[in-house]
């Protein structure tokens, strides 16, 4: 097994780990640290397998994303510190048959399918030139069309969640 | 022949023309008949000495109609059209101030045009036609004043019992065309053997019910209470003679046998019509049973062989008994009755009317130089000198002796006694009228002799015996009727000549009821099972549609329905599916994205 | 090579636990969260895919990009929709969320 593996196969298995804490604590708090985590994993997994700039990129958007999503949760939740024991799940079993079957499809897919050689890895610096180029290039319009709908996705967020002038 | 025409047409023009206009009846009725009889003279004229005009007009196929005017039937066409005219003029002053006078101068003018079609025409469908034409009017007239008692039920009688004898005729037109296979007249009295005997039996049937003849002679008695214009015109001058013309016209047809029949039959009308006559207590059922014991006279004359007396009788007949009856008119409307105990004395009270009305009555009787006893001469004669003398020769006599007796006795009755009476209204009118065929009564015999040779080229019979013994006969009766009192005339016989000598209760009992209950048995069959069955066959057609109905209600509604019914629970399932729940929106979109790339991987799979 | 299974493998076992997550909790948040593991499952596969298989073609770090820009999107609206709702209602919970029923 290749190091490479070996790496991917570890932040993997951190990534899975927390993913599953994340549904299983009762702890509001607890619950978005270890989302940030998994995230986080899955960014050292970029990093393992030679995406650098991906990588970095997961890392700083995830831990800011988390810290928001951390102090939603402890706005709205009914019981932040999961001190109440609450059930707080609803149609378990079709979900967890539903996670179950998405999950083995997929690997199955993975596993049965013959992916060819691999192929070897493009040296770091020349790979941020290169998505540069890419980005500025051929998908500029990608890149355009996402810049615009983030712009409207903070409006349309902004929007809905100002509250509603009464007028009397 | 539009000439003669005429003497049809002019008349039922009239008739039209009144009930389309309903106005002037009386005058319409009058120039009708007055052109009728310029015409019916001018014809006469024509036809005189021998020629004759005919027509033929389309009828049927194979049995086109004709008109034909010779010498015997242009002068009764004269004597139809005379008389015609006469009596409407009276009927002018009769109807004066009386109701229905549109229907009444209508069906005059119409009976006149339909009697003169009857003796001009020339064949058998035409002359059946106008025969039946005639019984219609008679019915129509005689019911006239049909509200009061009595009088639809006379009507019908007439009406049935002419109606049953005319089967004769039928069946007698049927022998006759087939035989001869033409519908001529002329050609079928050439036929002979037994067809012509068994035709002419028929004809006599048919005759002798047309012209009141024993046994069927009750008709004629109740017609009378139709009115005087009625009476006289249909009743004694031209529809009970049809019968009589018909029995002349076919004289060269009938065999001796049917010849003696209709002799024995015309004498034995003469005889019991003639005692009916002495014994009847209505002025106008008297003058009938005259007229049915004339008319015998008239078929005992036709028996006895010569026609020709039997015409020159038909014409005097027609004017004298016309008159009697125009003159009764006005001794009705003077007393306000017919019968002869109220007529009593309303002789001397109008000596004019009575003395037109003793003119005829003369002229009747037979007493010279009146017509009557030229014609009665004629007809003894013919009855002394045919082979079957013995047994006609005394009936006619008798005939003449009862003639005499029952005139003097009407004479008789309506001379003596108190004199009074009211009013009469349209007096003026009835006395022309009745002035001029009382003055043609008198006079037409002068003309007999030279109307007998010159129309039928038949010699007129005479006899001194005849002559010696009728005379004799006329005023034997007169005598007897005069003198001898009322109560004791008749004797033992009275009490049935009263009844009118009716055969087994009557025709009334034989023929009517059996027809009237034959009606009403029809009438229950029609209501009971054709009616049922037309009620079923609707009610079953609506059964069929209330079953189809139900049909369309419960099996094509229900099927709609259901099928609304069921595509709404589907819709409903389906909404089941809207929970509007997160979760479970989660779960569908979850699925339904397996699903789509589960397609499109097969989808890419496979191409 | 073996690394591109473990990736794989990783990202399939990600992915059912998101989605188990999103389907089972019942408060919105929550369910972002799961929506979240899922689009890093995405991601996960991605970038394996494109180190293993397709170096050369940048395009495949650009897909990474946009899902990436995809999550924060998401969670901007989602958090606005939460917000507003529990102004109105005084909750987040989908489970009492019946107004849409049809």
């Amino acid at each position: 097994m290749s190091a490479q593996a070996l790496f991917t196969g570890f932040f993997g298995v951190a990534a899975v780990w927390f993913g599953v804490v994340v549904f299983r604590t009762s702890s509001m708090v607890r619950s978005a640290l270890a989302l940030l985590f998994s995230q986080a994993a899955i960014g050292a997994m970029f990093l393992a397998m030679q995406a650098e700039f991906l990588g970095v990129l997961q890392v700083m958007m995830m831990a800011t994303e988390m810290s928001i999503m951390a102090i939603f949760m402890v706005m709205y939740m009914m019981d932040p510190g999961g001190l109440g024991e609450m059930e707080m799940t609803h149609q378990k079993r079709a979900s967890i048959a539903a996670g179950a079957l998405a999950a083995l499809a997929a690997a199955g897919v993975a596993a049965l399918t013959d992916w060819g050689p691999a192929a070897a890895a493009p040296p770091a610096a020349e790979q941020t030139e290169r998505l540069g180029a890419e980005m500025l290039g051929r998908s500029m319009l990608i890149f355009e069309t996402a810049g615009v709908t983030i712009l409207t996705a903070m409006i349309a967020a902004t929007a809905v969640a100002i509250e509603r002038r009464r007028r009397r | 022949m539009i000439l003669a025409a005429t003497a049809i047409l002019a008349p039922l023009a009239a008739a039209a023309l009144i009930l389309a206009l309903r106005r002037l009846p009386a005058a319409l009725a009058l120039a009708g008949t007055g052109a009728g009889l310029a015409a019916s003279a001018a014809t006469l004229l024509r036809v005189a000495g021998g020629a004759s005009l005919s027509a033929t007009l389309p009828g049927l196929p194979g049995l086109p109609l004709r008109l034909l005017a010779e010498p015997l039937t242009a002068l009764l066409s004269a004597v139809v059209a005379v008389v015609g005219f006469f009596v409407v003029v009276y009927a002018v002053g009769y109807m004066e101030g009386e109701g229905g006078r549109v229907r009444f101068f209508a069906g005059m003018s119409f009976f006149v045009a339909a009697m003169q079609a009857l003796v001009l025409a020339g064949d058998w469908v035409l002359l059946l036609a106008a025969w039946e034409l005639i019984g219609l009017s008679s019915y129509l007239l005689i019911g006239h004043r049909h509200e009061r008692e009595g009088v639809p039920q006379a009507a019908t009688r007439a009406f049935l019992y002419t109606r049953t004898a005319d089967l004769g005729l039928y069946a007698a037109i049927f022998v006759l065309v087939a035989h001869a296979g033409t519908s001529e007249i002329s050609p079928t009295l050439q036929t002979g053997g037994a067809a012509a005997t068994a035709a002419g039996l028929l004809l006599l049937v048919a005759a002798m019910g047309k012209s009141a003849q024993t046994p069927l002679q009750g008709w004629l008695q109740d017609a009378m209470v139709g009115p005087t214009p009625v009476s006289a015109l249909l009743h004694s001058a031209t529809l009970v003679a049809a019968g009589a013309i018909l029995m002349i016209r076919t004289s060269p047809l009938l065999s001796p046998a049917v010849l003696l029949l209709a002799g024995l039959a015309g004498g034995a009308t003469a005889l019991l019509a003639g005692l009916v006559a002495l014994a009847e207590r209505d002025l106008k059922r008297l003058l009938a049973a005259s007229t049915s014991a004339q008319y015998g006279l008239m078929l005992l004359a036709v028996g006895a062989g010569s026609s020709v007396a039997a015409l020159v009788h038909l014409a005097a007949h027609a004017a004298i008994k016309s008159a009697l009856f125009l003159g009764s008119g006005v001794f009705q409307h003077a007393r306000g009755s017919t019968r002869l105990d109220r007529l009593e004395g309303a002789g001397r009270a109008r000596p004019r009317t009575f003395l037109g009305f003793a003119v005829a009555g003369l002229a009747l009787a037979g007493v010279p130089p009146l017509s009557g006893y030229f014609t009665k001469d004629a007809i003894l004669a013919a009855a002394f000198g045919s082979p079957y003398a013995p047994l006609l020769a005394p009936l006619a006599l008798a005939g003449t002796l009862l003639t005499g007796a029952y005139v003097a006795r009407a004479l008789g009755l309506l001379w003596r006694g108190a004199g009074a009476g009211g009013p009469v209204k349209g007096a003026r009118w009835m006395g022309a009228g009745l002035a001029a065929l009382a003055l043609l009564a008198a006079a037409l015999g002068l003309a007999v002799p030279p109307i007998g040779e010159l129309l039928t080229g038949q010699e007129l019979p005479e006899g001194a015996l005849a002559t010696v013994a009728g005379l004799a006969a006329t005023l034997g009766g007169l005598a007897l009727g005069w003198l001898v009192p009322e109560d004791r005339m008749l004797g033992p016989l009275r009490a049935p000549a009263e009844r009118g000598f009716r055969p087994g209760g009557g025709l009334d009992a034989l023929v009517a009821r059996p027809a009237l209950a034959l009606g009403r048995a029809a009438a229950r069959f029609d209501d009971g099972v054709v009616h049922a069955a037309v009620l079923s066959a609707g009610r079953a057609a609506l059964a069929v549609a209330a079953a189809s109905r139900l049909t369309d209600e419960r099996g094509i509604d229900a099927l709609v329905l259901s099928l609304a019914r069921g595509t709404r629970r589907l819709g409903g399932r389906a909404r089941e599916l809207q929970t509007g729940l997160v979760h479970r929106e989660l779960l569908l979109a979850a699925g339904g994205a397996a699903l789509m790339l589960v397609v499109l991987t097969i989808g890419a799979a496979g191409t | 090579m073996m690394a591109l299974y473990v990736a794989l493998a990783v990202g399939a076992v990600l992915f059912g636990v998101g989605l188990y997550g999103a389907l089972s909790q019942t408060n919105l948040v929550m369910i972002m969260m799961g929506v979240e593991l899922m689009l890093g499952a995405a991601m996960v596969n991605l970038v394996a895919f494109w180190r293993f298989l397709h170096p050369e073609t940048y395009a495949g770090q650009m897909f990474v990009l946009v899902v990436m820009t995809v999550m924060a999107l998401e969670m901007a609206v989602g958090f606005g929709v939460g917000t507003a709702r529990f102004r109105a209602k005084g909750s987040v919970e989908m489970e009492e969320a019946r107004e849409l029923r049809g």
